[in-house]
């Protein structure tokens, strides 16, 4: 299952195909040699850049953007950089029921300085383990979708509930993106899918797969995994050329940023798909 | 130096979360923390919707009920502060071994550097002890990541009550530069009168001016001015266990007071637990404190050199005599005592120089032991002194 939105898939070379990471400001990325010796963290965005042309923020999950800050950022890249940006966690994680629709509008304003430049690819609304399909919650999420159309949206369900059809349906209606994840296969988790409910982009995530440190609460052994070859070629070969075909641009990003392998992963697999033909220089 | 990360946690309005844990009824009610009893009480502390009525601290209670007459008023309670401290503390400590709690008012800063191996990035750091705090105290502290501690307490400042903010490594003068100048720790009254004196309200306009044109208006003060409003500043995160330790002993009276007798009794009772914990320890103490924490919340902290160096109670009483006219300044009846010691020493060894004098102290070390041995085996109350006869049972 990959296109739901174009009964004639399109040739995967008209799809315009980005890669990057999620996040850029690690430390560690200095020990792992991605950044030179000394890099203060001031200085990461504008050399992330010169390796990447895309990348997911991950401090507006923390902290609701700041327009001045979100510009001054935007002015550390060339315009051809784009940004996905994390919708912030009293949206999705701790919602308060009287004032999310204030923080809506405020996470609007955040991201217009992105939005006005054209280098806001998506909006990342990664929804918590524990949002399950219920009603309140599909409730929840109407009213969210709501309150932030015209902004390019994508979902990461984290639930298995939400496998479900009309899930899908709805999500084309509204033009809304389905996130693909790539996680350890554990009972519970959001499978692997290849499903494109919006044609104008579609998402995917790679969170590695190690397993033993998945529920550890430790964002390191959580995302302390190095993707194998035959694991991105599976993915590129079984996934992302199907979901080529069925929208006009699609991005991937790695997870995996524990000693500088999200990055090394990142790389390898732009290669991947220039070898293939998706992706050229 | 390299870049440091530094993670400031603020409790809004402490004293009254606390009382808030406590009674879960005084939450959506304001509060105001002062001492009701006590003539010419002052407000302590008091809750968000207090201080939106205009309610201030320092603030006569008449005129704080004034301003918002449906407050709560209850009386200070150090001692649940501190506890409360404590378990911060407690929560914050697996995730660095430099933390910092600057006074018992809700505010820690953990210096996070070098830790991203271990814990992940400070952001997601500062929002796990967020978390943990939620979780076992019911409180929703404020947390700015910052480069350094100025710059992340102005950021919790900025936020205030809730909320959070991460100044990135370099963008510290960008981020000051349109914060009014009063929310710049460190800045004396002198400093922003005379800044108002020049009309420069907002950090920026500050931060225009050089070094020489800031030692025209500040003199010695000119280089820490100039600093600050840079947003740069080098103080390291002092650690709980880099300090000295501290031996302590309190006592709260049932009734407070102002008489002098119970209150030197008491004193005296302070001074030998001290010197029994002292001489437990085979060490001797050079420097003693006291904190007097009056009826209307107020509090007092005042220290004196030990020289030389004692153990004995009779010498820690005569300088916590000494620090005590210090100390008691005012009228207002006293609630809490507290006898601090520090820079701990090993007892001098040196005799006398005259005999009598020599067989003076020979006889008070044997008292001292005899003291010890019996409150040892019995219990501190076993054996007490006249002069503490008329302080209240410990």
């Amino acid at each position: 299952m990959s296109g739901r939105t174009e009964k004639e898939p399109r040739s995967s070379s008209r799809c315009h195909l980005l890669v990057g990471t999620s996040g850029y400001s690690y430390t560690e990325w200095v020990d792992a040699g991605f950044y030179p010796p000394d890099t203060p963290s001031g200085r990461m965005l504008s050399l992330y850049a010169r390796c990447f042309q895309i990348t997911e923020l991950n401090y507006t999950w923390y902290q609701m953007p700041q327009a001045e800050a979100v510009e001054r950022q935007r002015q550390q890249v060339s315009s051809q950089f784009v940004f996905a940006a994390k919708l912030t966690r009293t949206l999705t994680h701790e919602i308060d029921p009287h004032n999310w629709p204030r923080d809506a509008d405020r996470y609007r304003e955040g991201v217009a300085p992105l939005m006005q430049s054209g280098q806001l690819m998506a909006v990342l609304i990664q929804l918590p383990p524990t949002f399950n399909r219920s009603p309140s919650n599909r409730k929840h999420l109407a009213h969210l979708l709501d309150a932030l159309a015209g902004l390019p949206l994508a979902i990461e369900f984290r639930h298995r509930s939400w496998v479900h059809e009309r899930v899908f349906s709805e999500l084309e209606r509204r033009q809304v993106t389905l996130v693909g994840v790539d996680a350890p296969a554990l009972p519970g988790l959001y499978p692997a899918l290849d499903v494109v409910t919006n044609p104008d982009l579609f998402y995917v995530r790679f969170h590695g797969r190690n397993a033993k440190g998945w529920r550890s609460g430790n964002m390191h052994q959580q995302f302390d995994y190095h993707y194998a070859d035959d694991e991105l070629h599976e993915w590129v070969e079984k996934r992302i050329e199907p979901m080529s075909r069925h929208a006009h641009r699609g991005v991937l990003f790695f997870n995996n940023h524990v000693r500088g392998q999200a990055p090394a992963n990142a790389q390898r697999m732009r290669a991947l798909l220039m070898e293939r033909g998706l992706l050229s220089m | 130096m390299s870049e440091r990360s530094i993670i400031h946690l603020n409790v809004a309005d402490f004293a009254v979360a606390v009382e808030r844990v406590v009674d879960v009824r005084l939450r959506r009610r304001p509060v105001i923390i002062a001492p009701e009893a006590a003539v010419r009480a002052a407000v302590y502390d008091m809750s968000e919707e207090a201080y939106q009525s205009g309610v201030r601290k320092n603030m006569p209670l008449g005129r704080a009920l004034r301003y918002c007459r449906g407050a709560v008023v209850l009386p200070p309670h150090p001692d649940r502060y501190e506890r409360a401290m404590a378990r911060l503390l407690k929560l914050a400590c697996p995730y660095s071994p430099l933390i910092e709690v600057t006074d018992y008012n809700g505010h820690l800063f953990v210096d996070t550097t070098g830790t991203g191996r271990l814990f992940g990035p400070p952001p997601d750091v500062a929002w796990r002890i967020r978390k943990a705090i939620r979780a076992d105290l019911g409180f929703d502290p404020i947390w700015s990541v910052a480069t350094n501690k100025l710059v992340a307490k102005v950021a919790t400042r900025v936020v205030k009550p809730t909320g959070e903010y991460i100044v990135d490594a370099g963008e510290e003068a960008m981020f000051l530069a349109p914060l009014p100048v009063d929310l710049i720790p460190g800045l004396e009254l002198d400093d922003l009168k005379r800044l108002r004196d020049f009309n420069l309200t907002r950090t920026g306009e500050v931060a225009i001016l050089s070094l020489l044109q800031l030692d025209v208006m500040f003199g010695k003060r000119s280089q820490y001015i100039y600093e600050a409003v840079r947003g740069i500043d080098l103080s390291p995160v002092f650690t709980a266990s880099q300090k000295q330790p501290v031996l302590r002993a309190d006592h709260t009276f049932g009734n407070d007071t102002n008489d002098v007798a119970s209150v030197c009794a008491v004193l005296y009772r302070l001074a030998e637990q001290i010197g029994a914990d002292l001489r437990r320890r085979r060490l001797a103490t050079r420097r003693l404190g006291l904190v007097v924490d009056y009826s209307d919340g107020k509090r007092t902290i005042r220290q004196a050199r030990v020289y030389p160096a004692t153990a004995h109670d009779n010498g820690l009483f005569a300088a916590a005599q000494k620090v005590l006219m210090h100390a008691w300044t005012r009228r207002i009846r006293i609630r809490h005592l507290r006898l601090m010691c520090d820079r701990l020493t090993f007892p001098p060894a040196q005799q006398e120089l005259f005999a009598d004098t020599e067989s003076r102290r020979q006889r008070h070390d044997g008292l001292m032991v005899a003291l010890d041995a019996i409150r040892h085996r019995f219990g501190f109350g076993a054996i007490q002194v006249g002069r503490t006869l008329s302080a209240s049972p410990i």
